[in-house]
């Protein structure tokens, strides 16, 4: 990368030089050769502004090298009669030499002030991560403490269904955080790239099976619909990362559509392509929102305490973005929702013939 | 219940899980060793022989793996794994120093339960040498080398019969990608994950009522696949 930079400075110094050299001879009959001096000066200035440091001095000594064997007399030699061009000389350098110094350091404090833009988003996201976690851990925590509180100093004073009623809040609100905390743990691990990805031969439907089984519960409510053709190819990912964005989809798919309705899940190969596609047929998507819902923190408007944090999606998009794969949202006829992401197909790996099978007897 | 009262090992550092846990299995019948560190629970294993040991992942003192591995040197005796969703590979790691199962933190007292059972089983299973695979409409006679489907002989290739084998041997229970791949085509071939893929296709298409929704050979994602028997 930098190498290959460093060699374009030089091919443009030479280019530069070259150019002016021509431009020089063009006008050499009619103008003076103070004149010719100020287009190499203005060929060492464009290459100063352009590249770095060492190019401008190659670009300087070239232009100097050129204009006094072709232009200085006595031509045709690099000896100087008239001392004055020597001031030409040194000053070319001069303004090689400051121009790129002016240009590094412009570009240092552009860098410096990009850095600080990203420290700026790191900090906002950190502040809305914070947020977020104590709004949506509070409510389940209360009920956790509240509920919890009741049966250890009251319990004995409790009938059974009211035990048994409390223990389940606790069960359930304390497996909603857990779960909460999880996403916020897996975003953290994602965006700090600290997230191996593991890639092993995996067949599709597997990953599917894997989503449709931890999710069954949370599905429970909706008619899901399951289409995976068993001619599917294996793809080459991270099976237990992919299922997460597959459960990802699934769950925001139940989480903002109404009950009773229909939740679809397609697998399908198209092209070097194979595409993973949730749909649902409740609330539908303003077209603005289609591109926020990925985003992180992003939360329907319209939503009555039901959303979790607002990482679903954005883990899913960051995961499938790690396996090299796309993820987006489309609006469909009729109000449905389309939450789809394509994984890259890498060719099969060859597979032995087992030698042929002795009939056992 | 009809089972024996069994001795439970429990390897865990973090008193408020020893104790719910305590209290739970306790309440199924079980009898509890406690150890609150790894070393603890090496030397426990040895002294207590349990029936049975629960060891989590996230021990301070030395790596919950490093236990199974010393348990391993001297005791088949099954070995469920606690494990966190970071611990991801380790839970890998302890599936090849031997563990026959796992359940994910914060998991509820079901689960494990659950997996107790089927554990505990498998090793009276294993004692008994039990040489017959029962599916749903399938049957596969290990001795014999024949598998039948409604009473019609379905035809398993060498290969086939190996995978039945060495996931029946570990009914029930979790047995590892590198596990199964080594036994069943060789050390040669531990990496080469897209073999079971396309086996366990085949042997689902031959062996499952409905091969896209299996109940028997089933796939622990990222870790390795379970045999199911017929409940």
């Amino acid at each position: 990368m930098v190498g290959r930079g460093v060699w374009k400075g030089y091919a443009w110094a030479a280019a530069v030089a070259a150019a002016c050299t021509v431009a020089g001879l063009g006008m050499r009959p009619r103008f003076d050769l103070v004149n010719v001096a100020m287009v190499y000066m203005l060929g060492v200035v464009v290459v100063a502004l352009r590249h770095d440091r060492g190019a401008a001095i190659v670009t300087a000594t070239l232009c100097v090298a050129a204009f006094d064997y072709l232009f200085v007399p006595p031509s045709g030699t690099f000896t100087v009669d008239d001392v004055q061009y020597l001031l030409t000389f040194a000053i070319m350098v001069v303004v090689a030499l400051v121009i790129s110094r002016l240009v590094e350091s412009a570009r240092r404090q552009a860098r410096v002030q990009a850095e600080l833009a990203i420290e700026a988003e790191t900090e906002r996201i950190r502040s809305a991560l914070l947020a977020s976690i104590s709004h949506d851990l509070r409510t389940p925590l209360a009920v956790v403490v509240g509920a919890s509180s009741s049966l250890a100093e009251a319990g004995e004073r409790l009938g059974p269904d009211e035990r048994r009623a409390l223990a389940r809040s606790v069960y359930e609100q304390s497996r909603d955080v857990a779960e909460r905390v999880a996403k916020i743990l897996q975003m953290t691990r994602l965006e700090a790239g600290g997230l191996k990805v593991d890639r092993d031969w995996s067949a599709p439907s597997d990953i599917v099976n894997a989503a449709l089984a931890r999710l069954r519960e949370r599905m429970a409510s909706h008619r899901l619909i399951v289409d995976v053709p068993d001619d599917l190819p294996l793809i080459r990912v991270d099976a237990a990362l992919i299922e997460q964005a597959l459960g990802n989809l699934l769950e925001n798919a139940a989480k903002h559509t109404p009950a009773g309705t229909v939740v679809m899940l397609k697998v399908h190969r198209q092209g070097g392509e194979l595409q993973f596609s949730v749909e649902d047929y409740g609330g539908g998507l303003a077209p603005t929102e289609v591109e926020q819902v990925f985003e992180k923190f992003y939360r329907a408007k319209a939503e009555g305490g039901a959303g979790g944090v607002g990482l679903g999606l954005a883990i899913c998009r960051a995961i499938v973005g790690l396996h090299g794969g796309r993820a987006w949202a489309e609006r469909l006829s009729g109000g449905a929702t389309a939450f789809r992401f394509v994984l890259p197909v890498d060719e099969a790996p060859r597979m032995p013939d087992e030698a042929p099978a002795a009939p056992d007897g | 219940m009809a089972e024996p009262r069994a001795t439970l090992l429990l390897v865990e550092d973090e008193p408020e899980i020893r104790q719910f846990l305590r209290a739970s299995l306790s309440s199924e019948g079980y009898r509890i060793v406690e150890s609150a560190s790894g070393r603890r629970g090496s030397i426990d294993a040895a002294t207590h022989k349990p029936d049975l040991a629960i060891v989590d992942l996230g021990l301070p003192d030395m790596d919950g793996v490093a236990v199974i591995r010393q348990i391993r040197t001297w005791s088949p005796m099954p070995v469920i794994v606690l494990s966190a969703r970071v611990h991801e590979r380790g839970k890998i790691e302890a599936f090849e120093a031997g563990a026959d199962d796992y359940v994910t933190k914060p998991f509820g007292i079901g689960e494990l339960v659950a997996r107790i059972r089927v554990a505990l089983r498998h090793s009276v299973r294993v004692r008994s040498g039990e040489q017959l695979v029962v599916l749903d409409d399938a049957c596969i006679d290990l001795e014999r080398r024949r598998a039948h489907r409604h009473g019609v002989e379905v035809h398993l290739t060498p290969i086939e019969f190996r995978l039945v084998a060495t996931l029946a041997k570990h009914m029930g229970l979790v047995v590892a990608h590198r596990q199964l791949l080594r036994e069943v085509w060789g050390p040669t071939h531990e990496d080469d994950t897209h073999y079971l893929r396309i086996y366990m296709k085949q042997l689902r298409e031959k062996l499952e009522v409905d091969p896209a929704k299996p109940r028997h050979f089933l796939t622990e994602l990222g870790v390795g696949y379970r045999l199911e028997p017929k409940e």
